[in-house]
């Protein structure tokens, strides 16, 4: 396998921006058309996907040892869109046609290395769906109810058909037949279940398809499909110490679910729960969490809001709001939303003293369609 | 023609390679020698028909050879796309990509746009209720602790109660001016008495300084004009004692 000679012919192709996927995905539906039903109308983010995902592997391709894994996760994840072992010899043979009809200077040798390159790549992603087969490709689920909370938050109780396991604070991507072939993730606002509920809270992104299909058009009856859980936002088993919970918006959901884990599993322990939101008028589960409070005595909720004047809240950015009431430094700490949210709390804590391997945090962004190598998660 | 004839033929014995060998032809004449020319005719005509029947059935054989060769294969081997199919799908799929951006693209507009007027509208009434309410509430507190018996007011609107919460607030502050220096006559008062009683008990400077007097009697002069404009305007209950005090006062300074 000659890498180098394979990168500087993957570099023809990237360099034509958009052109080499748009090749690579017409060439595949022409040669093998049951391929397309696959994929949704649009293949925009999935073009730039595809190649940004075959870079990720070109990058590393003379280190297994990382790569690896991120393939098997990889394998792991195309279950749940129907691939099957019979794809992968179709997509080596679109992808090498790609390769060749982008670079003048294609040669039997460039194609040879690309073909065991990508047969490495393909039987470690075909070895690990195989090793996942005991796991459904897919779970369907019930909604069983769905309430709208304001003009575009609902919040959703699911019940997967069979046993659906996860940890609190992990994600799950599931796909709606209103927005065929589009997953996006969520994260289930409560602790695993006897009776197998799922909580999921949407917030309807402007001009979001699945999100605002979600929130305005499934209701009691319809089904979803999820996929399996993923995510690292995490209770760490070894610790007890008291919790400082911080979330921004939909971030809430992860947060509940490790209040809940906690009432459930204990061990015993304080938890302060910080919510922020821009106006009062947005806190969308209220109620529930002043439940949660009278039940649960060693649990404190502050809420904050950042652009309410009129508000008799706790005024500022929940980051800021959170280091008004500290000190936090014996404390275990996860933190979850928006970006700039999450870059702005855990700053503050880590000047606060908060050392970094008590702090787990995620970021919840909008719309992206599915994890990154980095297993970053949407909302 | 020769399908029928190959339907009656499926029924027929057919034409075997032993049955060539043992054709044996009649001799012509003497006059026309050779085989009898129709029987050669028919027996050619019977083994064209069955070369016929025969390529048909084998190109019917190997097409389902090659169904049965692709299934045993898993795929069907296609050719590779041409580039001009590439093409146009590539085009074809670009425009539907467009169509469902300019879509999402509209709809975030759209709802980008719907939730910012709402937030607006929410905020304004939010602000407005805020003020109405806290006008109502002073208003009421007022109300409640100086004219007990105002009567019906939900027929008052808010401008009628801004009104009184105005003339309460300065009618307070008459009061207090007034009161201040009615004690302040009173104490001078007291003093001169004592003065009178008792001389060595004052200190020496017994003239008060000309700023606290010029105070004690020019400054109640304005706010009392206030206060009798106002029960004037709107006479309350509570006339009697703010007279009272009034009338106390303006004797004690001009004493």
């Amino acid at each position: 396998m000659d890498i180098p000679a394979m990168r500087a012919n993957f570099a023809k192709a990237g360099a034509t921006g958009d052109e080499a996927p748009l090749y690579f995905y017409s060439h595949l539906f022409l040669s093998h058309p049951e391929t397309r039903a696959m994929f949704p109308v649009s293949m925009a983010h999935q073009r730039d996907r595809l190649f940004a995902a075959l870079g990720d592997v070109v990058a590393r391709v003379d280190d297994l040892g990382s790569l690896v894994p991120i393939l098997q996760q990889l394998g792991r994840d195309h279950r749940k869109f129907g691939t099957l072992a019979a794809h992968y010899p179709a997509v080596g043979a679109s992808l090498l046609a790609t390769l060749e009809h982008f670079d003048d200077e294609w040669t039997p040798e460039l194609a040879k290395s690309w073909s065991e390159a990508y047969d490495v790549v393909a039987s470690v992603m075909i070895q690990a769906a195989e090793d996942a087969t005991e796991q459904p490709a897919w779970w369907e689920a019930d909604v069983l109810a769905h309430d709208r909370r304001g003009i575009d938050v609902a919040v959703l109780q699911v019940r997967p058909r069979t046993r659906y396991d996860y940890l609190p604070g992990q994600s799950v991507s599931l796909e709606t037949d209103v927005r065929p072939r589009l997953w996006r993730y969520y994260s289930p606002a409560n602790a695993p279940r006897t009776d197998g509920l799922l909580e999921i809270h949407v917030k309807a992104r402007d001009g979001g398809p699945v999100s605002s299909a979600l929130v305005r058009r499934v209701g009691v009856g319809d089904v979803l499909r999820l996929g399996p859980p993923i995510g690292h936002l995490a209770l760490r088993q070894d610790s007890d110490r008291d919790l400082l919970l911080v979330a921004g918006g939909m971030g809430l959901a992860p947060m509940k679910a490790i209040i809940d884990q906690v009432a459930r599993a204990g061990p015993a322990r304080r938890v302060d729960l910080y919510v922020g939101f821009r106006t009062e008028e947005q806190i969308y589960d209220r109620a529930d969490l002043r439940r949660l409070t009278d039940e649960n005595p060693w649990l404190t909720v502050t809420f904050a809001v950042s652009e309410d004047k009129i508000s008799s809240l706790e005024q500022g950015e929940v980051g800021d709001v959170v280091l008004r009431h500290g000190p936090w430094l014996s404390r275990e700490v996860c933190v979850a939303g928006p970006a700039a949210m999450v870059e702005d709390t855990v700053s503050r804590l880590r000047q606060h003293g908060v050392p970094d391997s008590r702090i787990s945090s995620e970021v919840f962004a909008p719309s992206r369609p599915g994890p990154s190598v980095d297993g970053e998660v949407t909302e | 023609m020769t399908s029928g004839q190959n339907e009656t033929e499926t029924n027929e014995r057919r034409p075997t390679p032993a049955d060539l060998q043992s054709v044996r032809f009649t001799r012509a004449t003497m006059m026309k020698p050779g085989y009898v020319d129709t029987e050669v005719d028919r027996v050619m005509n019977r083994m064209a028909e069955e070369l016929g029947r025969l390529y048909a059935e084998k190109a019917a054989l190997r097409d389902q050879v090659r169904a049965l060769q692709a299934q045993v294969d898993g795929t069907v081997v296609p050719e590779p796309p041409s580039e001009q199919a590439v093409r146009i799908l590539a085009s074809a799929q670009l425009t539907a990509d467009n169509y469902v951006a300019e879509a999402e693209e509209f709809s975030r507009q759209v709802t980008s746009e719907a939730r910012a007027e709402y937030e607006q509208r929410v905020r304004e009434a939010r602000e407005n209720a805020g003020g109405i309410l806290q006008a109502a509430q002073e208003a009421a507190a007022k109300l409640a602790e100086g004219r007990p018996v105002a009567a019906d007011p939900g027929t008052r609107n808010v401008q009628e109660l801004e009104e009184q919460v105005a003339y309460l607030k300065a009618f307070g502050q008459a009061c207090r001016v007034q009161l201040k220096a009615y004690l302040e006559a009173l104490l001078s008062d007291v003093e001169a008495e004592w003065g009178h009683a008792d001389p060595v008990a004052l200190p020496p400077a017994a003239p008060r300084p000309p700023a606290q007097r010029s105070r004690r009697d020019e400054e109640p002069a304005p706010p009392s004009t206030t206060f009798e404009s106002n029960t004037v305007a709107d006479p309350p209950p509570a006339d009697s004692t703010a007279n009272g005090i009034a009338v106390r006062a303006g004797s004690a300074s001009s004493s």
